[in-house]
This record gives structure tokens, C-alpha cells and sequence, in this order.
């Protein structure tokens, strides 16, 4: 089984197949950090009032430590436990990309932020901004509730891990950063950041893809062991995705202080509790808000792009591209 | 810690009465009535927008403080944000935001057209002749403004005009003419008299035709440099000449200027250099120069420069330059702002088809092979294969190509022979075409010393169909208005670079294009790879082609045939449908056109382009030059922000059936804007309404090359393939060889994965129909 301790070495025959599957898929997404422009975002910097000022701020200091974090889970909890070579080979993969995107945010921080006390600040802001700490200590939490654990050798110890996976897929990846997103796509949807909005969206895809492979990691796990999925199993869950919310309205409450127009706190707060409800869904578990989507913008993202190619870099081509040259192929 | 997720701690900003300041400081609670008011001024004809709605999501998005100015820019923004579900709020957004901009230009007292010259005049944005040209005329041209012609506009198109199209106070930022007067001051700019200007102004005002960006950014202002494309010649194999190409580039770019620049020539690496005895490090660190120097230059504050390098694929660094665009690999070694072409002499496919070998040759070794062309390239090529640097397959070379096509969109292939042999421009020995431009739609001759240049605009096709038909005569119309316009360009043009002002007077080419496309073909609710489609995109570009050669001939008896007449092929009789043997479908009309040339010649060596015409398609509200839709349901993505783009005739047709509903629309949604899955849609419906993605390219490539005897530069023919591999791309290409194009242009292709989709609501389980996914085709097994 899935959560079996070991280090399983052996490919062949496949055991889980869709994870390998996954692990390609991500290789075609393959993005380097010099891909992304940042030149026009300096221009737009100096052009936003103070109120997104503060917002940006506030939320490159977010990003600066958000991969970082996830990543450390990654080698430390899931590598361990997840065992499947396969498995292992897009946990590899997903390592990598959080790699990038800790690249991605350090450029991003480096070339945001000239005053070098500044930028300092910018990257402690898990010890010195309360609204971010706050949701570092969510984070470490659950980290901190696996930390101890080399084996999964009981019952209880495969549903704290559970809760971990769960929790750095719904709630950091699922939430924290969706929460983030939802700020990027504002801004690009009034036509400023470009630069901030395209990295992101490459980071957004990744992030799109290491929440699915968890949640397929929860069902295999779910699908083997359907005892550890009980009603305890589910009030954590929620109380975990409530706690998550706070959390994140209250950085919102931060972000949104001097008051941007078109982003409002109450619109914030009933996004998050929807992409909440999402997540609880996608494990089977009712919804605690029932909200709906209140940004438009947000809906922009879940359609097909097309950009001009003198103003963007379009960011649909595929790596990795198979086959020979041949004449007689249907196109 | 107890959780008690409904309550929250945060305050609910929308419990006290929310309050707006007014440009005067005062604070005033905000009224939803008034909103509602505002909204209604503009919905008479817009039955299915509901103002209430829109004033309620306004006030949820606002703030506490903010300034009336911000809840005004909100209204529209919520508006547009409207869209996905009912398409007139895209007109009502626009309505809004027309209102806001003229508030703005009243707000510095500019209250006609006259006024606004006078104003911008003062400011040191518009030219002296401009202005003089309407103080002289103020009153007819300030009658001639039409109140309603913003209401053509769509939300987006209106947003591209005011972001990026209006002048704006140099200091301030805000606009100083409104949409309208815009359009009048670029007709102002290219006119003589005023009946001329007004006649040209409801011309683009229809947004039946519209003038590449270049001239609708800088008609009538003090910088007059209206052209869209220059094709510079590579550079001799000598520093200076590298280093002179690198200043005229800047200055091109500097300008608005797309540039196509050919580097054939120069050495590849590891060839000798005799003036120090060393060895050359080959074409990327040149290239790698040309892609800073092109970033650097800042076209008005609003994109960078933008540039596509040609090379011939004998060159020996042509490997290495395939692979100038990859994401990996050393950075020193990849130019990310550059644009790469492969200029291919047809003796390549001719070898990639045979399975043969294929030399690799320095130009240092055979400097004329640049020049030549057809049969004396060919044996010149082998004549110099004894000097080959080295030898490789040429399927090998060939697949390297598909590959970096699939991979970056890029490297597109464009043929050398057929170009050339096909061009009005090369009926003497020694004038070759050494390239096309930045969209591979423009093929003129150049040299060291002349620098092609094209001045582009195109007709809005849709614009010209009704139910019954294309409207022949207005179109003819159409087609002759804007070639003098064209022509009238060249001579007002300002030419950044001397090469350039060299050239264009010599040979005097334009470029008209055509644009809707697909608007005209779902109006008469033909599918794309019809035949009856086919004909019908034929037909019309033959009009335009015999048309636009018609006012030239006008133009030659008047002013003139342009000075380089005697070295094209026209001058000897022989018109592009006769390069091709083409069949014609109006014999009289041609044959008059024949003897008046006899008589006095052409004012133009060439008049027929067809451009992406990203922008102005955006702008007209139409579907971009001759491609088909990419999606029922899509955004752009642009410096204005973000767009959702809707097909209002789809639309219109599930209006009709009652089937416009939120379960249909997020079924279209999820299918990222594909409509195949809606069965409730009868079997012929659901073609009319397939994308780029879901048409045989085969389609694409046979309806280009069947209009291409009716255009005598070539297409921006954009590719469409989902998930490409080597086998598939390497068929596709051969065909559109084979079937005769000069140049194709992007590889379309779409991301391996996507962002998941946080809006629509999630399927448990997914129906067999809908794991068949485009994006995961190497997973689905039901398609293998």
C-alpha cells in the first residue's frame, strides 16, 4: 500500500501509473525564471497609489517565504512517506518547481525592492509581519505534527499524515495560494504588473498540478485504507479549512487596510470561503460556507488565453516534444 | 483554539453606510439610485442589461473613501466584467467608458474637434500642417464629427483606444481628444482637403477599414512615421556593417516599427578571420547583442521593439540558431526577445522529401548565395557543397525545425524560391527578396543600401456582409479609399533610417489587408473548411487585388508610375494571377486593367498584404485577419488588462434555440470554449462553430493558398495544433510547401497542463467524452 514505510526502488510493473503520468505532464510545463519580463512592472509600481502599494508589498513578503515552506514539507514529510518510486519521480519533479518558484519570488523581491534594508525586511516578514506569521504558524503546525514521525506505522499515524497532505494541499497550496493568485489577477485584470502576473501564472499552473497530484495521493490512500476517512477525519478536515480561512481573511484584512476599489474585504472573504467549499468537495466532505465566486476576474483565468504576441509572452508551448519526421499524418 | 467559521473577527466593511468623496473633497453616502441612473442613460437599446445589477456589484467592490472617480472607472469595469454571461454589456461598457473620456477631455475645456487640435497643437503633439490644415477647415470638420460613432465600438476596442490610441497630456496623462477625434486628426493628417478628411474619417469611423497602428498612432502629430514593417538586408560579413545594422534597427524600432533582418551572411562559427588570425564565434553572440538592443528601445512607453532574424538553413550555425529561443540552456546562448525565421530555398525540401543529405555551407565561401534564387541558387548551392563545413541529413535538420516550432510557436518557415519567383518586384537580375518582416506577410526587395518598408491597413470584411451576401459594391468602395490613403502615406511617411527613405519612394509598395475573415463566414453561416468558404475567400481577395490595381493605375496616369516601374514584372505584362496561371473570375475587368497599365503603368509595386492585425481587429470588434476563431470563449490578455472575448454569434444561435443558459455556458466553459460537446446543438451548428483548434489545418493551408494568386506580398497564415508532434508537424508543413505558400507564420499550440479551473463547479465523475482531453493526449487511449 501507498503508505506502506519503505523506500520501494522498483518501476516495474507500474503500481501507480497516473502518478507517472503526472510527473511527465509536469515536465511539459518546463519554465525558466529569465522568461519572465519584469521591465514594465517597474513602471507600474511607481504608478499605483498607496493603498496597492501596500498590497503588493505585502504580498511579495507572503510569496518570498510561501514556496520555501511548502518545499521543506515536501522533503521532509511526503518524500518520506509516499511510497511509490513513481510517486517519488513527481515529488522530485515538484521539488524542482518549487525550486523555480522560490528563484521566481527572489528575482521578483530583488527587482521590486531596491533598498536593500527594505528587501531584508521584505524577506523576514514570517518573524516581523503579523498578519503573514500568522499563517506561517498554520504552516508549521501541521509540519510540526508529522515532524517526528520515520514510519507510518499505525493507524494514527497514517491519518496525521493525511491531515498533513491534506493540509498543505487544500489549505497552503489550495487556499493560501489561491488567496495570493486572487490578488496577482486583480491587478493584471486593471492592466498593471504584467510581469509579476505572467510568472505567476506559470507558478499558478505548477501549483495547479502539485494540488492534484496530492489530492490523487489522498484518494489512492483513501481507496486502499477507506477506514482512516472517518466523521473525526472530517471534522478536522473542517476545522482545518476554517482555521485556514481566518488565517487568510486576515491577511486579506492587512492587504486591504487603505482600501482598493474593486477588491473589497467582504468580496475577499466570501471568495476564500468559496475556494474553500471547493476543496472540501473535492474530498468528499460538504461545504461549510456555501459561497459563491464574487470576482469576475477570477473567472478570466478558467478560459483559454491568447495574447498578442507583441505585448506578452505566450506562455502555451509544450516541452518535450516526441516523434520523427514522417508525410502521411493527418493535421 | 475553538473555530466558529461563519463569525469572524475582521470588521464587515458594508455595515455602515458607505460613503464616496466627491471631486469637490466632500464625503456623500453612496446611492445606489443614482448609480442605476447613470447606467440607464445608455441601455435604450439594450434590453437584456439590467442597470440594478450592475450598481449592486459596483457598491460590493467599493470601499469606504473612495473617490467618485474610482466608483465611475468600477461602473465600467463591473460592466465588462458582465460579459461572459450577456454580451451587451460589452456595449454598455463601452457606452461608459466613452462617457468617462469625454468627461475627461471637456474636464480641460476642449468642446469640438477644432478645439482639441488647437489644444494638443499648444501641447507640441500634433504638427504644424495638421493644425494649420484644421484651423483652416474648423467648422466642416467640426460638423462632420459624428455624436453616435462610439457606439459601434465594443468594450474592448473602446479600452485599446483609450489606453493606448488617444493623445494624452504630456505631463498630466489625461486624454485630449476623444475617440471620434481621433479618428478625424489621422484622416486630417493624410488629407489635402477637407471633403477628402470627412469622406476618410466615416470610412474608419464605420470601422469598415481601419489603418495599421503606426498610423493611427501618428497621423497628424509631429512624429509622422506611419509605416508598420521594415525588411533590413543582413549585414555584410564585417563588423562596421554589424554594428551599422544594430544603430538602424534601434532607430527603426524607435518608431513603431516592426523589423524582419536577414543574417545569412554573416560568417558561422569557427571560420577564419583574416584580419587577426583567429576564429569566429559564429552568429549567436551577434544575435545575442541585436535581442538587448532590441529590448532596450521603448516604442513611446508602450512595448518594447520587436524583431524576427531570417536565416537561410545551409547556414553552419543554423543549428545553434534553432535553438536560440529554448528555456534551457546556457542564457548566453538564447535570445528571448528576438523572433526566428527559417528562409528555405525550395533545394531543401526537395532533399528532406528525397531523404538526402543536405550541406552545411559558411557564407564566407559562397558570398552570393544570398542573392540567388530558383535554379541559379541551386546550382551555385552545389557547386559550394565541396566546401561544406559539414554534412548532415536534411530530415534531421528538417525534424530540428518541427521541433522548435512545437516547442516555442517560433522558427517559422517561410520559402525562399517561391517568394521570389512569385513577386512583381524581381523581374530584373540582382533584385532578390532576402526575406519577409516581423509577421512574414511582407516580401519586397532590399539590399545594403535599401531598407523595404510597408504601410499597412485593412479592410474589416464582415463590415461588408449581409444575410445575402458580400455587399460588392461597398466593398470596392472600401478598397479604393484606402489605397490612396496608402499611397498618400508614402510621400507624408517620416523614414527613421536613410536605407529606408531610399527605398520606399523607389518602389512605393503597400500593403492592404483584410481582417473578419471568420465575422463573414458566420454570418453566412459557411464552415471554415468549406468549399463553398473557400470560393467565397477567393472571390473576395481577387476584388481586392483587381480593385487596388485599378486605383493604381489611376494613380499612375495622375502622378506618375512609381520610378522602379521598368524592372517589374508588371512592366512585361504579367500581373500575380498570371505567376500563378491562377483562373480569374472577372476577365473583363482584368483585361481593361492590362491596357491601362500598357498606358501609364503602376503607382505601386505591390498593394496586397494580409497582416495578423492583432490591434485593430481588437479594435473593429472583429475576428483577426483570415484565421479562424481560437475559441468560443477565450481572453486576452493585453497591457489594458484582461478580456473575456465572446462569439456573439453563437450566441445569438443558442439565444434563439433557448439554450443560452448557466448550465450551457459553463458546459463551454469547461470545454474551454468548444461547443462539440453540446449535443443539444444539431450536428451542422456545431461545425459552423469548431475553433482553430477542432479544423483540419489541412483546411487553413488549401484556403490560403487558393486566395494567395490574389496577393501579391503574402499572409500572416498562423498554424493551429494542439498537441504537435514531429510526424504531424513534418506532414503539415511539406503540404503547405507543396501547395504553393511563400510564408506561414506562428505554431499555435497549447499548454500541457493547465491552471485548474477555480470557477466552474466540480464533476465528481468525469463522463468517457470528457477524459478524452486535448490537453492529456498521451494519456487517452481511446484516440490511439
Amino acid at each position: 500500500m501507498l503508505l506502506d514505510p519503505g523506500m520501494d526502488l522498483t518501476l516495474r510493473p507500474m503500481k501507480y501509473p497516473h502518478f507517472f503520468d503526472r510527473f511527465k505532464d509536469a515536465i511539459k510545463n518546463t519554465w525558466t525564471v529569465e522568461e519572465v519580463d519584469l521591465h514594465s512592472d517597474l513602471a507600474d509600481l511607481a504608478r499605483l497609489s498607496d493603498a496597492e502599494k501596500h498590497l503588493v508589498s505585502r504580498l511579495v513578503a507572503f510569496f518570498a517565504t510561501g514556496d520555501t515552506i511548502v518545499a521543506n514539507n515536501l522533503v521532509l514529510n511526503l518524500y518520506q512517506h509516499v511510497n511509490s518510486p513513481e510517486g517519488r519521480l513527481y515529488l522530485s519533479r515538484q521539488l524542482f518547481e518549487e525550486a523555480v518558484h522560490v528563484q521566481f519570488y527572489l528575482n521578483l523581491l530583488d527587482t521590486y525592492v531596491p533598498d536593500l534594508d527594505e528587501r531584508a525586511a521584505a524577506f523576514a516578514a514570517v518573524d516581523n509581519i503579523p498578519s503573514i506569521a500568522r499563517k506561517a504558524e498554520f504552516c508549521f503546525k501541521w509540519i510540526d505534527s508529522v515532524f517526528e514521525l520515520r514510519r507510518l506505522e499505525t493507524r494514527e499515524h497514517r491519518r496525521a499524515f493525511l491531515l498533513n497532505v491534506i493540509c498543505f494541499a487544500a489549505c497552503i497550496e489550495g487556499l493560501f495560494f489561491y488567496g495570493a493568485f486572487a490578488y496577482v489577477y486583480f491587478l493584471r485584470s486593471r492592466g498593471v504588473l504584467q510581469g509579476l502576473a505572467s510568472g505567476t501564472n506559470w507558478v499558478f499552473r505548477d501549483e495547479s498540478m502539485h494540488m492534484a497530484f496530492a489530492f490523487d495521493v489522498v484518494d489512492q490512500v483513501r481507496a486502499e485504507e477507506p477506514d482512516l476517512f472517518d466523521a473525526e477525519m472530517e471534522r478536522q478536515v473542517r476545522d482545518m479549512l476554517a482555521e485556514a480561512v481566518e488565517c487568510e481573511v486576515q491577511f486579506a484584512g492587512d492587504l486591504l487596510e487603505q482600501g482598493v476599489s474593486g477588491l473589497s474585504l467582504g468580496d475577499m472573504r466570501e471568495y476564500l470561503q468559496h475556494v474553500a467549499d471547493r476543496r472540501l468537495a473535492a474530498l468528499g466532505i460538504d461545504p461549510i460556507y456555501g459561497s459563491k465566486n464574487p470576482f469576475a476576474f477570477m473567472e478570466l483565468q478558467d478560459v483559454q488565453e491568447l495574447s498578442n504576441f507583441f505585448e506578452r509572452r505566450v506562455s502555451a508551448y509544450q516541452m518535450g516534444v516526441s516523434g520523427s519526421v514522417g508525410f502521411d499524418e493527418d493535421f | 483554539m475553538t473555530l466558529t467559521p461563519q463569525k469572524s473577527g475582521v470588521p464587515e466593511q458594508r455595515r455602515h453606510v458607505m460613503q464616496v468623496r466627491k471631486r469637490n473633497g466632500d464625503l456623500v453616502p453612496v446611492d445606489v439610485n443614482k448609480i442605476v441612473k447613470a447606467v440607464e442613460l445608455w441601455v435604450a437599446d439594450l434590453d437584456e442589461v439590467d442597470p440594478l445589477r450592475v450598481a449592486t456589484r459596483t457598491i460590493s467592490g467599493l470601499y469606504d473613501g473612495a473617490t467618485t472617480a474610482e466608483l465611475d472607472k468600477l461602473s465600467i469595469q463591473t460592466a465588462a466584467e458582465l460579459i461572459g454571461e450577456e454580451p451587451q454589456y460589452s456595449r454598455l461598457a463601452a457606452r461608459l467608458l466613452a462617457a468617462y473620456v469625454g468627461k475627461e477631455v471637456r474636464g480641460q475645456g476642449v468642446e469640438s474637434f477644432s478645439q482639441s487640435i488647437r489644444f494638443a497643437h499648444g501641447l507640441g503633439l500634433i504638427g504644424d500642417e495638421t493644425a494649420a490644415f484644421v484651423a483652416r477647415n474648423a467648422r466642416k470638420l467640426d460638423d462632420a464629427v459624428d455624436p453616435d460613432g462610439d457606439r459601434r465600438f465594443e468594450y474592448f476596442g473602446l479600452r485599446t483606444v483609450a489606453d493606448r490610441y488617444l493623445l494624452r497630456h504630456p505631463t498630466g496623462r489625461v486624454v485630449v481628444e476623444t475617440p471620434q477625434y481621433w479618428l478625424l486628426r489621422v484622416a486630417c493628417g493624410l488629407s489635402r482637403n477637407a471633403n477628402e478628411a470627412i469622406g476618410f474619417y466615416r470610412l474608419m469611423s464605420s470601422l469598415a477599414y481601419l489603418p495599421s497602428s503606426p498610423t493611427l498612432f501618428n497621423s497628424g502629430t509631429r512624429h509622422t512615421q506611419m509605416s508598420s514593417c521594415f525588411l533590413v538586408d543582413s549585414p555584410k560579413d564585417e563588423l562596421d556593417s554589424i554594428y551599422e545594422r544594430y544603430h538602424q534597427v534601434a532607430k527603426l524600432s524607435k518608431f513603431s516599427g516592426g523589423i524582419g533582418i536577414a543574417w545569412s551572411r554573416i560568417r558561422g562559427r569557427g571560420a577564419l578571420i583574416r584580419g587577426t588570425n583567429g576564429k569566429s564565434n559564429g552568429i549567436v553572440p551577434f544575435l545575442k547583442t541585436l535581442d538587448a538592443g532590441v529590448a532596450a528601445v521603448n516604442q513611446g512607453g508602450r512595448r518594447k521593439g520587436a524583431a524576427c532574424v531570417y536565416l537561410e538553413p545551409w547556414h553552419p550555425d543554423v543549428e545553434e540558431f534553432l535553438e536560440l529561443r529554448d528555456n534551457t540552456g546556457e542564457d548566453s546562448r538564447r535570445t528571448h526577445n528576438l523572433n526566428l525565421a527559417n528562409w528555405i530555398p525550395d533545394e531543401f525540401m526537395r532533399r528532406v522529401e528525397a531523404d538526402a543529405e543536405w550541406s552545411l555551407i559558411d557564407p564566407s565561401d559562397a558570398p552570393e548565395l544570398p542573392d540567388l534564387f530558383g535554379e541559379a541558387f541551386d546550382e551555385a548551392y552545389r557547386g559550394a557543397e565541396k566546401k561544406a563545413v559539414k554534412t548532415i541529413k536534411a530530415r534531421d535538420l528538417y525534424g530540428r525545425m518541427m521541433r522548435t516550432l512545437a516547442q516555442t510557436g517560433n522558427g517559422w518557415m517561410t520559402f525562399k524560391d517561391r517568394s521570389n519567383a512569385l513577386s512583381n518586384q524581381t523581374g530584373e537580375p540582382g533584385n532578390t527578396i532576402h526575406l519577409s518582416n516581423l509577421c512574414t506577410e511582407i516580401l519586397e526587395v532590399n539590399s545594403d543600401d535599401e531598407t523595404a518598408v510597408c504601410n499597412l491597413g485593412s479592410i474589416n470584411l464582415g463590415a461588408h456582409v449581409g444575410a445575402d451576401g458580400v455587399d460588392w459594391v461597398r466593398l470596392r468602395e472600401t478598397v479604393r479609399t484606402a489605397v490612396v490613403f496608402l499611397d498618400r502615406v508614402i510621400d507624408i511617411n517620416y523614414y527613421p533610417s536613410a536605407q529606408a527613405a531610399a527605398s520606399n519612394p523607389r518602389w512605393r509598395p503597400v500593403g492592404l489587408g483584410l481582417m473578419g475573415l471568420q465575422d463573414a463566414f458566420f454570418r453566412l453561416r459557411l464552415p471554415f473548411d468549406s468549399a463553398e468558404a473557400r470560393e467565397l475567400s477567393t472571390r473576395v481577395q481577387e476584388e481586392i487585388l483587381l480593385t487596388a490595381l485599378e486605383v493604381s493605375a489611376d494613380l499612375a496616369a495622375n502622378h506618375g508610375a512609381h520610378p522602379a516601374y521598368a524592372q517589374t514584372r508588371a512592366a512585361k505584362g504579367d500581373l500575380h494571377p498570371d505567376l500563378w496561371n491562377a483562373p480569374i473570375s472577372q476577365p473583363d475587368r482584368w483585361n481593361a486593367l492590362r491596357t491601362r497599365i500598357a498606358g501609364h503603368g503602376l503607382r505601386n509595386s505591390l498593394l496586397v498584404a494580409i497582416a495578423p492585425t492583432a490591434t485593430i481587429a481588437s479594435i473593429a470588434g472583429a475576428y483577426e485577419c483570415i484565421e479562424p476563431q481560437v475559441s468560443n470563449l477565450f481572453k486576452r490578455e493585453t497591457m489594458s488588462g484582461e478580456f473575456l472575448q465572446i462569439n456573439t454569434y453563437l450566441v445569438r444561435e443558442l439565444k434563439s434555440r433557448n439554450l443560452w443558459t448557466a448550465g450551457i455556458r459553463e458546459r463551454i466553459k469547461r470545454a474551454e470554449g468548444s461547443v462539440q460537446g453540446i449535443t443539444e446543438l444539431p450536428e451542422d451548428v456545431r461545425q459552423l462553430f469548431r475553433t482553430a483548434w477542432e479544423l483540419p489545418q489541412r483546411a487553413l493551408i488549401d484556403l490560403a493558398a487558393a486566395r494567395a494568386p490574389f496577393i501579391d506580398q503574402s499572409q500572416s497564415l498562423n498554424l493551429f495544433m494542439a498537441a504537435p508532434t514531429i510526424g504531424k508537424l513534418s506532414s503539415m508543413y511539406l503540404h503547405a510547401w507543396k501547395a504553393g505558400l511563400k510564408t506561414t507564420y506562428y505554431l499555435r499550440s497549447r499548454p500541457a497542463t493547465r491552471i485548474q479551473q477555480a470557477t466552474v463547479s466540480l464533476i465528481p465523475e468525469l463522463t468517457p467524452a470528457e477524459t478524452c482531453s486535448l490537453e492529456n493526449p498521451e494519456s487517452c487511449e481511446a484516440c490511439q
